[in-house]
């Protein structure tokens, strides 16, 4: 099995005076072929873990691998390129740029990769197409309804090809039906390659993945297997 | 040199993403370049005829008179004056007029008692007078070597005489000089650099000594220079003149007062420079202010450009260059707009456009350089905004 993302005894401690754990001495792996839940209370530490394993936040202690590569050697310019390449976000407020199309929005991610530009546009078509939007591609955000502006940003997340999609509570804004939609899209992304991680604290989201990692105070309190357990 | 391209890409629909806020805050550098512009066009427009004129007249005419150590009331030249003259280097012609004292000049029987009173001049005048001025003769012909042979009562009028004696083109005319009717030969063109001699009567050398019993001897002296050394050709003539006696000739560049009438109205010109650069300056701020409010507005954009991959250098720079864009754009547009200004004012005023071009790219380059530094601020800070903060997660 291909470890992908690694925390290894990881803390991350907030505040000068008094120190803050937010995450204490976690250890983690994330495998290649892994539907990974991140769950937990508010305060848990799940965003923390999400900067962290997003490759956006340093820790105070412990090491990150991603890909094998130890990510707090790297400077910050590598770390964009690295995270540029490995990682592929889906934020809950999807964070689309509102002046792009849902072209536009997914090229950004391939910017700056020495693509042309009719290179870009083509996997940006491929990767909208994947999500079902690809009649969408000329419209901007606002001309698009939340379950729509979130597959656009599916699509940003996945038209780079990382290991890892991480996902920050990616249907909260989303009403039932398209978050079930979005849920199915996050399955369809599985492969063996690739981990999908989906931080939340809604349990039925979580449940939908086939690993959950409960979180509490900092610290991972469970890894429970769920497609054994619900095989 | 792809990524250079792409990153133009990026500040560009930034910019065109936000048209009106773009176009607001290009007003700086528009207005500031177009207040220069305008500032320096409008007021060298203004003298822009006297420029033109000058340049058709040219700035190498002197004009020298005697002092009063040559003779008593009126001062004269030596005879030889020209000759002397004519051994400075730098003169290219001489010629010389002579006031003739006490002739009345009638153009018609009946008018004595008028032209008693307001005498017009007569003088006897040298055959190259003409090409030294550079002054056409409109009517006839000028005075000749024939007519001094020939001892012909000959005249050439001033072009202002000739209009207030109604004198039409190629009439046979003559005029009395004292006593003696003289023929008028032609008309001389309008004399922009002594505008005296449009008011008299020329005739020659002969006549003065035979009919006014003048001794001839000049008191004016026009002497062409070449070009570029009038003001050492100037210097040079008194004693050229004197011959190592007291130097009391007088000289005068005629051009220099209409050149110090053509240079543009400084101050005038300097405060709506400064004004353009306050302008700029101004702007400058704006520019600050904006982009740094933007920064803020934009800032889920940075956290996720920076999410995808993006580095703080690309970021920045995708910052600066808008700011760049704004300079340019702004300068150019501000140029234009002050061309335009220029061109529309000297038209209703009826001026003749001066712009200057060659200084153009410098203001140009005024307002890029202070867009680019205004955005240097607002860029610095977005390339360090944290990903994480700004991205809001969980």
């Amino acid at each position: 099995m291909t470890v992908l993302l690694e925390l290894d005894g990881v803390s991350r401690v907030y505040g000068e005076g008094v120190p803050v754990y937010a995450l204490r001495d976690v250890s983690l792996q994330v495998n290649a072929g892994d539907f990974l839940s991140i769950v937990g209370p508010s305060g848990s530490g799940k965003s923390t873990m999400l900067g962290l394993l997003g490759c956006l936040d340093l820790p105070t202690s412990g090491t990150i691998r991603i890909g094998g590569v130890d990510v707090g050697a790297l400077d910050d310019a590598s770390r964009s390129v690295l995270r540029g390449q490995s990682i592929g976000f889906v934020f809950q407020q999807f964070h689309l740029i509102p002046h792009l199309t849902a072209l536009g929005n997914v090229e950004t991610a391939l910017l700056y990769r020495g693509l042309r530009a009719p290179e870009r546009r083509r996997r940006a078509g491929e990767a909208l197409a994947m999500v079902g939007l690809a009649a969408r591609a000329d419209h901007r955000p606002v001309q698009m309804s939340g379950g729509e502006q979130q597959r656009v940003a599916i699509a940003r997340a996945i038209v780079t090809q990382p290991l890892i999609v991480l996902a920050d509570e990616p249907t909260g804004a989303l009403d039932s039906t398209n978050a079930a939609n979005v849920l199915e899209i996050f399955q369809e992304l599985q492969s063996p390659e690739r981990a999908v991680v989906i931080v939340t604290h809604d349990l039925g989201v979580a449940d939908s993945a086939a690993r959950k990692v409960s979180m509490r105070d900092g610290q991972v309190v469970g890894d429970e297997n769920l497609a054994t357990a619900h095989a | 040199m792809n990524s250079v391209r792409e990153l133009l890409g990026v500040a560009w629909s930034g910019l065109s993403a936000r048209r009106i806020r773009t176009v607001l805050i290009m007003l700086g550098p528009i207005v500031g370049v177009a207040a220069m512009v305008g500032a320096v066009g409008l007021t060298e427009s203004a003298k822009g005829d006297l420029k033109a004129k000058l340049a058709e007249l040219g700035t190498n005419l002197v004009i020298a008179t005697p002092g009063s150590s040559f003779g008593d009331q009126t001062p004269t030249f030596p005879e030889d004056v020209v000759e002397r003259v004519h051994r400075i280097e730098t003169v290219e012609s001489a010629a010389t007029t002579a006031e003739i004292a006490g002739v009345i000049a009638l153009p018609s029987a009946g008018s004595e008692d008028h032209f008693a009173a307001f005498p017009v001049p007569v003088k006897a005048a040298d055959l190259v007078l003409p090409s030294v001025l550079e002054v056409p003769v409109l009517s006839g012909r000028w005075l000749s070597q024939a007519d001094l042979d020939g001892e012909a009562r000959a005249v050439v009028l001033g072009s202002g005489l000739a209009y207030e004696y109604g004198y039409l083109d190629g009439e046979i005319r003559s005029i009395r000089l004292n006593d003696k009717d003289y023929g008028v030969i032609g008309v001389l063109g309008p004399v922009a650099l002594d505008p005296a001699l449009d008011n008299a009567v020329f005739v020659t050398q002969w006549a003065a000594e035979e009919d006014f019993g003048t001794d001839g001897l000049a008191n004016k002296m026009y002497v062409r220079s070449a070009q570029g050394s009038t003001e050492d050709t100037a210097d040079s003539i008194p004693t050229a003149v004197a011959l190592g006696g007291p130097d009391e000739v007088t000289v005068e560049v005629p051009t220099d007062i209409l050149e110090a009438s053509a240079q543009a109205d400084e101050t005038l010109q300097q405060t709506a420079l400064f004004a353009g650069l306050l302008a700029l300056a101004v702007g400058g701020l704006g520019i600050a202010n904006v982009m740094s409010i933007s920064v803020i507005q934009r800032s889920a954009e940075i956290g996720i450009r920076r999410a995808v991959g993006h580095t703080r250098a690309r970021v920045g720079s995708q910052f600066l260059l808008e700011a760049l864009f704004i300079g340019l754009l702004g300068g150019l547009v501000g140029a234009a707009l002050g061309v335009a200004v220029v061109y529309g004012i000297s038209a209703l005023a009826g001026w003749v456009v001066v712009i200057a071009y060659d200084r153009i790219p410098i203001w140009m380059s005024l307002a890029l350089a202070v867009s680019v530094a205004a955005g240097l601020f607002p860029s610095v800070k977005a390339a360090r905004l944290e990903p994480l903060e700004t991205l809001r997660l969980g």
